[in-house]
């Protein structure tokens, strides 16, 4: 399965369209209500969400996939959980989805997610585009590696939180 | 710029205080110990004025505290803000790209599985179709 995984890497891309804006884009070797399924189902959200390797995994995925309905994963990581919730805005299968997202450890800082599924041949586009609550929040969330080649960069952050750590 | 700094979001506040480069100079060299407004605008090419702006920015993002008996008020470091910014980024950090692998092989198991299901079926015969 490892060949699998990263038979798209090289499709993987991130800009930003606005200002509180990032957007990843990835293409995958499925169609698009397969991609979809994959990520509105629980049963399917368990297995892929979350779990980047052992000692991860998703004890808790809620769904109610219905406009207005509320969704909740956590995930549980070597060092403690991630819980994260939100609330369905738009549900057209298969070809797009928006939700909120909240992480339950910083609640003042939600997001809105847009994820559009386009087809591409016999694959599908994944495009997210995520929406932050200011733009220094954004930055913040592109300089740390997720975005590579990102014009704007907060590398000294990371050294500085880690000397902090070390205090 | 103090549109940004005067957001409500306190991660926001912390983000933007950091977001410039002479401020989290002043803030690793924080890290090493307290020190005075002189002390830490030594390295720099820049006025006392110019620098006490910077620890204000600072301050009010709660990432430094100064000593209010001293004359010379020393400034050191509140590591606890950088923290929490931190915890929130390592979400991030760790999930976005990862996710994204993580989603395309396990949509190549769920193909693989459906394939495997549907070559059953027709050796069972059309009929079950």
């Amino acid at each position: 399965m490892l060949a699998s995984s990263t038979a798209n890497r090289d499709t993987f891309a991130v800009s930003t369209p606005s200002d509180q804006e990032i957007r990843l884009t990835r293409r995958f070797n499925a169609p698009r209500h397969l991609v979809f399924e994959a990520m509105t189902r629980p049963e399917h959200v368990a297995r892929w969400w979350g779990c980047l390797a052992e000692g991860y995994s998703v004890p808790v995925c809620e769904i109610d996939l219905r406009v207005g309905g509320r969704w909740r994963f956590v995930n549980r990581h070597p060092k403690g959980e991630a819980a994260f919730h939100g609330e369905y805005l738009e549900i057209e299968p298969p070809g797009r989805l928006v939700f909120t997202e909240i992480f339950e450890d910083f609640p003042d800082s939600p997001s809105v997610v847009t994820t559009e599924l386009l087809e591409e041949g016999a694959g599908t586009r994944l495009v997210v585009t995520a929406k932050y609550p200011s733009m220094a929040v954004r930055d913040i969330v592109i300089g740390t590696g997720m975005a590579k080649g990102a014009a704007i960069s907060y590398d000294r952050l990371e050294d500085l939180v880690a000397e902090l750590g070390r205090r | 710029m103090m549109a940004q700094l005067q957001t409500v979001d306190p991660l926001s506040t912390t983000f933007s205080a950091l977001a410039d480069p002479t401020r989290r100079a002043i803030l690793a060299r924080l890290a090493a110990g307290e020190a005075s407004v002189t002390e830490l605008a030594e390295p720099f090419d820049m006025t006392l004025p110019a620098v006490s702006k910077h620890l204000k920015v600072l301050e009010r993002a709660g990432l430094i505290a100064r000593n209010r008996e001293a004359q010379w008020r020393r400034c050191r470091l509140d590591p606890a803000p950088l923290r929490t910014a931190s915890d929130w980024l390592e979400h991030y950090r760790e999930f976005w790209e990862q996710r994204f692998d993580r989603l395309e092989a396990y949509l190549a198991e769920l193909q693989q599985e459906s394939k495997k299901a549907t070559k059953k079926k027709g050796r069972r015969g059309a009929r079950t179709k």
